[in-house]
C-alpha cells in the first residue's frame, strides 16, 4: 500500500525544490502537490520500501503492510535512531512485533 | 580518516577525598570492572588530585603515551580543574581530552541509598562518561581575521559617547547620521534633569573629541543602504546626499545666509503665537542640531530656481550646487545601532487638541520656551499623553514625568507667579528622580491633579483653553483656563530603527523597539556582530542610554581585535551527509547559516552562538557541535545498560538544559531530599539541540521514559531552543502512538534554575507514572 501522507504534517520539507521523500524515493514518484506537500504520483508503482516512512522528519508519512504480507490495517512503522531501526509490525489481530536493527556501514 | 586515529587511551581516576564514595558505594568492584572496559589503560581511585606524586606519574603516562585522555570522576572545585588543565597541557594535552564527570550531581553518595544500587548506578554512570571520552577530540579555537573599525549607526547622545570611548581605547570609528549636524534629540533639548544643565555642555564636550580624533570619519546626511559580509568584517553600503557645500572650504562664516532669500520654518516646530516668527533659518544654514564640521548645508527643496545668491556671497567658493548623491562602502568589524526614538505624533491623541490650538504644544517643543517664556498665568501639563494608553502606546515612556518635573520646576523659576497644574495618572519618578517630585511638589502654586482631562476647549475667543477633568482622588470635577498646555508625549520607535531593521533583517519587538534578550543580553540584537544601545531599545533617558551604548560597545569590541576568537565548540556539517533541506537555515535563530560555493548550508562561525539548535534539527544528524557531538551522545545513551537494572524499576534518561533545569537537578541532588536511583541525566547546551534520531535511541536501547527539561517559553538564551524541541518531540510522541507505544514516555518540562523541588517531584510522579505503564517494550 502507497504511502499516506499526513498532510497536517507534511510541510513540504519547507517547499525545497525536492523533499526529502522525493529525493529518497527509488521510482521517482514522491513529488510536491500543488499545495507544496508530498504526494505519490503512481500509487501502483509503489514497491511499499519504506524509504519515504524513514527519511521523513515530520513523522508525515504512514505506510500498510502489503496484502500478499498482511491483511488491511497491519502496519508496519519505522523509528530512526542515530544508528538503530526500531520496527513495530501490528498484524490484524493487534498483535504487536518488534525488531531492532543497528545500522552498520556509514562509520563503523 | 576516522580509521587512522590514534587508538584512545583513558586514564580514569576517580577522585574520592574523604573516602565517601567509598563508603556509599563499592568502589573496589566499580574499579575492578572498569579497568578491564574498552580503552581504558589506567584505572584508579586517588584521594589527593594535586598531589605531586599522582600528577607526576600522570605527566610521565601522558608521555609514554600510555594515556592520551583522562577521564575524571568526582567532584571538582574550579581551582582544582583549573590547576589540573594547566599542569596537563604542558604535557601536550588538549583541553578538551579532559572529561569530567560529576557522580555527585547525579545523586551518588547520598545518605540512605542501598549500597548495591548505588554501585549499580555509579558503573553505569562512569560507563557513560568512558563511552563518550573515547570519542572526544583535541580542539583548538580557531582565530579569524577581524576588521578594527566599528560602524556606528545615528550621533545622537548614545551614539557620540559610544565613538568617543572607543577612539579612547585606540579603535576605529564611522558615525553614520541622516541629519546635517549630530547631537540628535538631546540636542533639541534646553535642560538635562537631575542637574538641570544644557545638554549641549556635555555633548560639546564629546564632540570635540571626535573633531580632534583621526580614528573617527563622522557621515552625516548619510543613510545605510546595504548590508554584506559577516560580523568582524561587514561592508555595510552607505548613501550621502549632497550637502551643496563643500566641507574643505567653508569655514562657516555666514555671509550666504546673510544673503539667501528663503526662511524656512525652525524644527522642532513651535507654532506657539508669541514665538510664530522666530524662525531665523534660512534655506541655506549651519548644520542641525549641532554642527560637527563648520560647513553650511543647503536645503534646495526649498531654493527657487535659478538662485545663485549664496554662490555668489561665499568668499571662499565653497557653495556647490552641482553636487550629487554619492555612495561609499565602509568596512567594520561590528555595528552597533543607536537609532534612537521618534516623538509619538500628538495629533493622534486627538482629545487633547494638539495642532488644532496654537496653545497646545508638545513637551519637546516645551523645551524652546524655557529660557526665555512669554508672560503665562496658568499652564497645564498632562503626563502620559498616549503613553500607558492601549490606543496609542501600550508602555510607560519612563522618562516623561522626570521631564515634566524638571520643566515645571525650570519655569516656576522664571515665572515664580503663574500657577502650573500637572495632571497625571500616576507620576513615575523612578530612582533619585524622585528628588524632583518632592522639589517640584514643595513650590507653591504647583497642584497635581490625578485624572486625565476628558476635554480641552478654546475658551471663547480669548486665546485661552479650556479644561475639564476629573480628580479622582477627590471625585470633583476640575474646570480650569489655562495660557499653554504641555503635553508630555511618549518616546516611540523611531523610523531609522524600522529601516535599519529592514535592511539589517533584525528582529523588532512588540512595540516596534530592537528585540533583545532584555535581562542577560539587553544589547545584543539577534544578530551577531550588530549590537542596539540607546532609546532605539526601549525608553531610557539620557544617562542610561549613554551607559546601554557603552554596554553595546564593549561587546562589539570582541569583534574588531584584529583577531575574532571562535570557540571550538562550533557546527560542523557533515557534507557527505548533508541533502540540503535547509532545516537548519530556517530554525537557526540567529541567521547564521548561510550557502557556501558548492550550495551546502554552512554556519557563520561568527555569527554562531553555538547553541546547536541545528544539530537538533537536522532529519538526517548530519550536523553535529564539536566537542558535544550526536555520535559521543549516542555513545553516552547506548551505554545506558538498562538490562542490569532490575526490570520493574522504571529507568528515567533526562536532557537537562545546561543554562537551568541542570542547576535545578545538581541543587536537589545536593539536597538531602531522595532523587530515586534510575535516574541519569546528560548536560545539553540548548534543550533545542537534542535531536529526534536520540530519543528514538534511547527509546529503543529501552529507556522507560524521556525527559526533556528547558527553560520557560520566551526565556531561552537562544531564543526558540525550547520551542523548536517541543514542536518535534510531539512529531516522536505521534509516532510512538502509532507505534502502540504510550506517547507519555517523552515528556517535555519547562524548569527555571531555582525549581529543584519542581524537579524532584516531577521525577518522583514521573517514576510513578512510568511504573503504571510498565517497562517499555523494547526492555529486554
Amino acid at each position: 500500500m502507497p504511502p499516506k501522507v499526513d498532510r497536517e504534517k507534511c510541510d513540504g520539507c519547507k517547499a525545497e525544490k525536492e523533499s526529502l521523500c522525493e529525493q529518497v524515493c527509488p521510482g521517482d514518484l514522491m513529488h510536491l502537490g500543488a499545495d507544496q506537500k508530498a504526494l505519490c504520483r503512481m500509487p501502483r508503482d509503489c514497491w511499499d520500501c519504506m524509504s519515504c516512512v524513514k527519511a521523513c522528519p515530520k513523522g508525515a508519512l504512514e505506510t500498510r503492510i502489503p496484502y500478499q504480507l498482511g491483511y488491511h490495517v497491519a502496519r508496519l512503522i519505522p523509528m530512526m535512531g542515530t544508528n538503530t531501526i526500531t520496527w513495530t509490525c501490528i498484524d490484524i489481530n493487534g498483535k504487536v512485533e518488534r525488531f531492532q536493527y543497528r545500522n552498520r556501514g556509514s562509520d563503523d | 580518516m576516522e580509521k587512522t586515529k590514534a587508538l584512545s587511551k583513558i586514564g580514569l581516576f576517580i577522585f574520592d577525598p574523604g573516602g565517601g564514595f567509598a563508603q556509599a558505594v563499592d568502589l573496589e568492584t566499580v574499579v575492578q570492572k572498569l579497568s578491564k572496559a574498552k580503552n581504558v589503560s589506567r584505572c584508579e581511585v586517588v584521594a589527593d588530585i594535586l598531589a605531586t606524586g599522582f600528577l607526576l606519574s600522570v605527566k610521565e603516562d601522558l608521555r609514554a603515551g600510555n594515556l592520551n585522555r583522562i577521564l575524571w570522576v568526582g567532584r571538582f572545585s574550579p581551582y582544582q580543574e583549573k590547576r589540573i588543565h594547566a599542569d596537563l597541557s604542558a604535557e601536550g594535552l588538549n583541553p578538551y581530552l579532559h572529561e569530567w564527570c560529576d557522580v555527585k550531581e547525579q545523586g551518588i553518595g547520598k545518605k540512605g541509598l542501598d549500597r548495591i544500587v548505588q554501585t549499580q548506578k555509579i558503573t553505569i554512570l562512569i560507563q557513560m562518561a568512558v563511552a563518550r571520552a573515547r570519542l572526544i577530540e583535541a580542539l583548538e579555537p580557531l582565530s579569524l581575521p577581524a576588521a578594527d573599525a566599528v560602524l556606528i549607526i545615528g550621533a545622537g547622545v548614545a551614539g557620540i559617547h559610544a565613538s568617543s570611548s572607543l577612539i579612547k581605547l585606540g579603535k576605529r570609528v564611522y558615525l553614520i547620521e541622516k541629519e546635517s549636524g549630530v547631537g540628535g534629540k538631546v540636542a533639541s533639548l534646553h535642560r538635562l534633569y537631575p542637574r538641570i544643565c544644557d545638554p549641549r555642555c556635555g555633548l560639546e564636550f564629546e564632540i570635540e573629541k571626535l573633531r580632534r580624533s583621526d580614528k573617527v570619519e563622522v557621515h552625516t546626511l548619510s543613510r545605510v543602504k546595504a548590508l554584506d559580509g559577516s560580523p568582524r568584517n561587514f561592508e555595510v553600503k552607505i548613501e550621502k546626499a549632497p550637502r551643496y557645500v563643500s566641507e574643505e572650504r567653508c569655514n562657516g562664516c555666514g555671509k550666504c545666509a546673510e544673503v539667501c532669500p528663503v526662511t524656512i520654518p525652525d524644527d522642532p516646530r513651535l507654532h506657539f503665537p508669541q514665538n510664530q516668527d522666530q524662525s531665523r533659518k534660512k534655506a541655506i544654514h549651519s548644520p542641525t542640531p549641532m554642527a560637527f564640521s563648520s560647513a553650511f548645508v543647503v536645503e534646495r527643496q526649498h531654493c527657487p530656481p535659478q538662485c545663485r545668491e549664496c554662490v555668489k556671497a561665499c568668499p571662499a567658493q565653497a557653495v556647490e550646487l552641482q553636487q550629487t548623491p554619492s555612495e561609499m562602502t565602509l568596512r567594520a568589524g561590528a555595528i552597533i545601532a543607536t537609532t534612537g526614538w521618534d516623538p509619538y505624533p500628538l495629533s493622534k491623541v486627538e482629545e487633547y487638541g494638539y495642532g488644532l490650538y496654537p496653545n497646545v504644544i508638545s513637551n519637546l517643543e516645551a523645551e524652546r520656551l524655557l529660557e526665555n517664556p512669554p508672560e503665562l498665568k496658568e499652564v497645564g501639563f498632562i503626563q502620559c499623553a498616549g503613553s500607558r494608553d492601549e490606543r496609542h502606546l501600550n508602555y510607560c515612556s519612563s522618562v516623561c514625568c522626570s521631564a515634566s518635573l524638571k520643566q515645571a520646576l525650570y519655569l516656576k523659576e522664571r515665572l515664580p507667579d503663574s500657577r502650573f497644574y500637572i495632571f497625571y495618572q500616576d507620576i513615575r519618578t523612578p530612582g533619585f528622580d524622585e528628588e524632583l517630585y518632592r522639589q517640584v511638589k514643595s513650590l507653591d502654586n504647583v497642584i497635581f491633579i490625578r485624572g486625565l482631562p476628558s476635554t480641552v476647549k478654546p475658551d471663547g475667543e480669548n486665546g485661552r483653553l479650556k479644561i475639564r477633568a476629573e480628580d479622582t482622588l477627590s471625585g470633583k470635577e476640575v474646570n480650569i483656563g489655562l495660557d499653554l498646555l504641555v503635553l508630555a508625549g511618549g518616546m516611540a520607535p523611531s523610523e531609522g530603527s524600522g529601516e535599519i531593521a529592514e535592511r539589517f533583517n533584525l528582529p523588532l519587538n512588540n512595540y516596534g523597539f530592537f528585540e533583545s534578550h532584555l535581562q542577560c543580553h539587553p544589547e545584543e540584537s539577534q544578530r551577531a556582530g550588530i549590537y542596539v544601545g540607546g532609546a532605539c531599545r526601549g525608553p531610557m533617558n539620557v544617562a542610561q542610554s549613554i551607559e546601554s551604548s557603552h554596554r553595546a560597545m564593549v561587546e562589539a569590541m570582541q569583534f574588531i581585535d584584529g583577531t575574532f576568537l571562535v570557540e571550538p565548540t562550533y557546527p560542523l556539517v557533515d557534507k557527505t551527509k548533508c541533502d540540503k533541506c535547509k532545516r537548519c537555515m530556517e530554525d537557526c535563530s540567529f541567521s547564521a547559516y548561510y550557502f557556501d560555493a558548492e550550495g551546502f548550508p554552512t554556519p557563520d562561525l561568527a555569527r554562531c552562538r553555538q547553541c546547536g539548535n541545528c544539530m537538533g534539527t537536522c532529519p538526517i544528524t548530519a550536523i553535529s557541535l564539536r566537542h558535544f557531538t550526536i555520535k559521543q551522545t549516542a555513545a553516552q545513551i547506548q551505554a545506558i545498560k538498562v538490562s542490569s537494572l532490575p526490570k520493574e524499576e522504571p529507568v528515567i534518561l533526562a536532557f537537562l538544559c545546561k543554562n537551568d533545569a541542570y542547576h535545578a537537578a545538581r541543587e536537589a541532588a545536593d539536597s538531602d531530599v531522595v532523587i530515586p536511583p534510575n535516574v541519569f541525566f546528560i548536560k545539553v547546551p540548548c534543550a533545542g539541540s537534542l535531536n529526534n534520531a536520540l530519543l528514538a535511541d534511547a527509546l529503543s536501547f529501552g529507556i522507560d521514559g524521556i525527559l526533556i527539561a528547558g527553560c520557560k517559553d520566551g526565556q531561552c538564551h537562544y531564543v526558540r531552543g525550547t520551542q523548536l524541541v517541543k514542536t518535534r518531540s510531539v512529531d516522536l510522541s505521534d509516532k510512538l502512538k502509532k507505534m502502540m507505544i504510550e506517547p507519555e514516555r517523552i515528556r517535555f518540562e519547562n524548569i527555571e534554575i531555582r525549581d529543584s523541588k519542581k524537579y524532584t517531584e516531577l521525577i518522583n510522579s514521573y517514576m510513578k507514572d512510568l511504573k503504571a505503564m510498565g517497562p517499555n517494550p523494547f526492555r529486554v
